[in-house]
């Protein structure tokens, strides 16, 4: 099971800066996978290793037994990995049902069945109405659930979403996490990179915490918000030693 | 799906059938008119050629000229030298053009930024240098062609011009009909997306390098096609002639004007552009040399000003104010019922 997504030993080094330090973690399949830390943490630069737009300076990432750190980025998408970007990329002059077919393209070679297999993402992430509109001229939230549909049009196994949901609005949010929803139960993993907790907690089975690039925390949501490093790393160390103390006292007054 | 091409398709025909019937009308019996269509037609066709690398894929080359060249010295050097028709002379010159635009995509495309606009930019100039000294194409005075029977196995015709004008129109056809399939197709889309986003498209499967080569060869190859029916119609070829930045700027500007990036495009630029080229030459020849390139650059500045996506992206516009338009009465009507 755990032979599906494999992070081994990944170091990243930018000349002297080090982003990611000897990061290991496996991502179960079938799986919501959050990767969160503070701005820095590095984990926008393991996506990138992951993806193939970096290869690690050392370490290893294998994909269903398969070793694709180093491959170039088009033949990992190729693999069943798809991302999205933090900062969007719409293909602005192209229309969203034209964005979506780019993705689509990768499994059908007629333009009629991506055509058939694009309309099916755009009713999966809520795009119906701006179907001919050019992406450039889509708002931020329609725009970010655009990036989600491209990638979903190429029939990933693994979706990484970067921060796809940071920018957004409440309600913006609140689609986005049902569009999240509605691609775990059609059976894709999801890693994806998260600022906002309050996004990330309630549809993840685990959560990866890193700081500094390395990995401090690993496991259930549950477990990781009430680690001591994860909320060190969060709030500050002061913050983190009052809301011991706090907490301590609570325990000793209101145990049942 | 396949009766929507097909509908799709009918306009396109009867253009193509009404473009056919011209000559039998008997409208083109003036040699002028004939002349200006047939240049109309061959600058349609080479601004084609150039929008699938620089308006789809996005990919600018100003060294455009050399597979031009390449193509009008395979048809001549055919004729001349090796006493054949021009047929096999022009597909060869077809394959060298798609092999040296390789040869030139390979290392640049692997490069972000301009490399590759500045790499196609230095060919035009070593070639023209090249074809100066070379002998065996007959060097700074070129290929002269020899007098030869009139009719499609030789590709040429003395005293009338309509079988170039069909010639014109076939080249016209076939590049047009490639570009409108391709706009359609997985390749058409890739281009648009590596020229939309490069690294998007790397992320959804396209593998950019390759298709980027791909988009360059055939676009080198068709070009190669116009100059062999350049060298064809003018009945001889040297360098400077067809391997001039000049000739290169011809590519780019006419495609540019009409819309870069769009099937129409390059059409209604060479529409506008060449008769005002053929009428300012004939008329307007006294006031100097190069008239007719400050009138080219004029509109062009006039244009751009007004629309960077060109005359397509003038009627675009239009066409979508007036959608607003009738959005607005229709919206209007409905609230007062």
């Amino acid at each position: 099971m755990s032979e599906f997504l494999q992070i081994r030993n990944v170091t990243m080094k930018f000349g002297e800066l080090l982003a990611d330090k000897d990061v290991s973690f496996d991502v179960p399949k079938g799986m919501i996978c959050g990767l969160i830390g503070p701005n820095g943490a590095g984990k926008t630069t393991l996506f990138n290793c992951i993806a193939g737009y970096y290869a690690p300076t050392a370490g290893e990432i294998f994909f269903e037994g398969k070793r694709i750190s180093g491959l170039p980025p088009y033949r990992i998408a190729r693999l069943g990995i798809a991302r999205t970007f933090q900062v969007v990329r719409p293909l602005k002059e192209m229309s969203v049902l034209d964005n979506i077919m780019v993705g689509a393209f990768l499994h059908h070679a007629s333009a009629a069945e991506a055509r058939k297999a694009a309309e099916r993402c755009l009713d999966l992430c809520f795009l119906e109405e701006y179907r001919n509109k050019p992406a450039g001229d889509l708002t931020i939230g329609n725009k970010k659930r655009l990036e989600v549909a491209r990638a979903l049009a190429t029939n990933p196994k693994l979706l990484l979403l970067d921060e796809c949901v940071a920018g957004l609005t409440s309600t913006e949010v609140h689609d986005m996490v049902q569009v999240i929803k509605r691609l775990r139960d059609e059976g894709i993993t999801i890693l994806m990179v998260e600022h906002i907790m309050e996004a990330i907690m309630p549809i993840a089975d685990k959560i990866v915490v890193l700081s500094h690039g390395e990995k401090i925390a690993e496991g259930s949501p549950s477990v990781v918000v009430h680690d001591p490093m994860v909320i060190t790393a969060y709030l500050g160390e002061k913050f983190a030693r009052k809301l011991a103390e706090q907490k301590a006292a609570a325990g000793e007054g209101g145990a049942l | 799906m396949q009766s929507d091409s097909i509908k799709r398709a009918i306009p396109w025909m009867l253009s193509l059938a009404v473009l056919a019937l011209l000559p039998v009308t008997g409208l083109l019996r003036g040699s002028f008119l004939s002349h200006v269509l047939v240049m109309i037609l061959l600058n349609a066709s080479m601004a084609q050629a150039w929008n699938i690398i620089g308006g789809y894929a996005g990919q600018v080359s100003f060294g455009h000229s050399v597979f031009f060249g390449i193509g009008a010295y395979g048809a001549a050097y055919a004729v001349t030298n090796l006493k054949m028709t021009p047929y096999p002379g022009a597909l060869a010159g077809a394959v060298l053009a798609a092999v040296l635009a390789v040869i030139i995509g390979y290392p640049t495309f692997k490069l972000k930024g301009h490399y590759f606009a500045i790499a196609t930019f230095a060919i035009v100039e070593v070639f023209h240098r090249l074809f100066m000294i070379w002998e065996d194409v007959g060097g700074a005075v070129g290929l002269d062609y020899p007098i030869l029977k009139d009719g499609w196995r030789n590709f040429s015709w003395s005293r009338s011009k309509v079988g170039y004008f069909y010639g014109a129109l076939i080249l016209f056809g076939i590049i047009f009909s490639l570009v409108r399939a391709l706009e359609k197709a997985r390749f058409g889309y890739y281009l648009k997306a590596i020229r939309e986003g490069q690294e998007t498209a790397e992320s959804l499967g396209v593998d950019a390098r390759r298709y980027k080569l791909a988009a360059m060869a055939l676009s080198a190859a068709m070009a190669a096609m116009c100059g062999a029916f350049f060298a064809q119609y003018n009945y001889r070829v040297d360098p400077s002639m067809v391997l001039s930045l000049d000739m290169s700027m011809r590519f780019v500007l006419i495609t540019i004007l009409g819309g870069i990036g769009t099937l129409w495009g390059p059409l209604l630029g060479a529409a506008i552009l060449i008769p005002l080229q053929e009428y300012t030459r004939a008329y307007l020849a006294k006031l100097g040399p190069g008239v007719d390139l400050v009138i080219f650059g004029l509109i062009i500045i006039l244009v751009m000003q007004f629309q960077p996506k060109g005359i397509m992206g003038m009627i675009d516009a239009a066409r979508k104010r007036r959608r607003k338009l009738a959005a607005a009465g229709n919206e209007h009507e409905g609230g007062r019922q």
